[in-house]
């Protein structure tokens, strides 16, 4: 009795699981991806963001703990495409401007930290996503 | 041998420990570590599944399908409808919760390479690349959920190796070695065990996240120089901050 009663409520929840999923949206018309050898549709990734570097101070003034006193060093920003997570169907989720930068702040005690990677995506001169690290395997760099 | 209980509380408690820690060091967010915590404390009952008739292996196995139908569902979400996906958890949930349990207390022996370090490390990369790879979590914070898995996991063999001292009769049990060990060697389908293990480690640290910030975040000077600073009231004024 208590198994089957187990067995019950364990299926229940799967399928409220399921339920909250919205299903069968009309699928948006498939862009060309790129691919190893294929050209390099510049148009896709729209100009290269202007004054970047400002717009992630700003970005990051209100991300960061001890903000105020955060020393960033950037790069150049470089063409790049990231996918969706692969429980999400994988699918290139965005397309445009990768910008690296390092930030360092204090701890709490004030000790300053040693710098932490961040990549940021732009798309159309707005900032989409910050990424902690340098690599990560859903993003495909494409250089400038 | 410690009861379900007993794993679970001191994997809970050591989890905690470990996560408040990682929260206080500015390594991860708030819901980060709560996270951190409830994936330390699962992978302190995850040893004990491949006991025949333990709570665990009942725990264990509904998590995974749990987990498994979830991801199923994520991954069909855009094509299929709700009732398509809901016959496909139902086949999904109940081939792994009920098929494949079957399957796999046939194949492992209790205290077999399920109580190893290698298996400890095995999850824990696993658990780092799902992460990483299929929810798209940053390399840091990826490989800090496989710490926690790989943390619980270890805690649950040390405590069966302090059970297996018998303090009162001052004599070591039949069960001392067989928890926390690297290798197991006695038989011919053991070495073999052993060596797919090791092999599976390998090929998994392959297909790894990258291991920078994680070394950087939790093994080198600076992760020290964190950690101190956090460990005691920094101004010498306990409790009046």
């Amino acid at each position: 009795m208590y198994k089957s009663l187990k067995i019950i409520v364990t299926l229940t929840i799967t399928s409220l699981f399921v339920g909250c999923v919205p299903a069968g949206t009309p699928k948006p018309p498939v862009k060309k991806e790129p691919r190893l050898g294929t050209p390099i549709q510049r148009a896709d990734y729209s100009y290269p963001p202007r004054s970047y570097r400002q717009t992630i101070k700003n970005y990051f003034s209100s991300k960061l703990k001890r903000a105020e006193q955060a020393s960033y060093t950037f790069s150049a920003p470089q063409r790049a495409y990231k996918r969706k997570g692969l429980a999400y169907g994988g699918d290139i989720v965005w397309k445009g401007w990768l910008v690296d930068v390092s930030i360092a702040v204090p701890s709490r005690t004030g000790r300053m930290q040693q710098p932490k990677p961040h990549m940021v995506l732009f798309k159309n001169n707005v900032i989409v996503e910050d990424i902690l690290g340098s690599k990560h395997q859903l993003i495909t760099r494409l250089g400038q | 041998m410690a009861n379900f209980n007993t794993h679970f509380v001191v994997a809970a408690s050591a989890s905690a420990v470990l996560s408040g820690t990682l929260l206080s060091m500015e390594i991860l967010e708030p819901t980060q570590a709560v996270m951190a915590f409830a994936l330390g404390t699962f992978g302190g009952l995850m040893p004990d599944i491949d006991s025949d008739h333990s709570k665990s292996i009942g725990v264990g196995f509904t998590v995974v399908s749990l987990l498994i139908t979830t991801l199923s569902v994520f991954v069909k979400s855009s094509t299929y409808s709700i009732v398509e996906m809901l016959l496909m958890a139902g086949v999904v949930f109940g081939t792994v919760r009920f098929g494949l349990i079957g399957v796999f207390r046939k194949i492992s022996k209790h205290r077999g390479m399920f109580h190893s370090i290698p298996v400890a490390l095995i999850w824990g990369v696993s658990t780092a690349i799902i992460m990483h790879l299929f929810f798209g979590l940053n390399a840091l914070v990826s490989w800090v959920y496989g710490v926690m898995i790989t943390w619980g996991y270890l805690v649950h063999l040390i405590l069966d190796e302090i059970y297996s001292v018998d303090l009162g009769n001052r004599r070591v049990k039949k069960s001392w070695g067989t928890a926390l060990k690297l290798v197991k060697l006695k038989t011919n389908t053991d070495k073999i065990q052993t060596a797919l293990v090791y092999l599976a480690l390998v090929l998994l640290m392959m297909k790894a996240p990258d291991t920078t910030m994680i070394q950087e975040a939790l093994f080198s000077p600076e992760a020290w120089a964190n950690f101190k600073d956090v460990l005691l009231p920094y101004d010498g004024r306990w409790f009046f901050h």
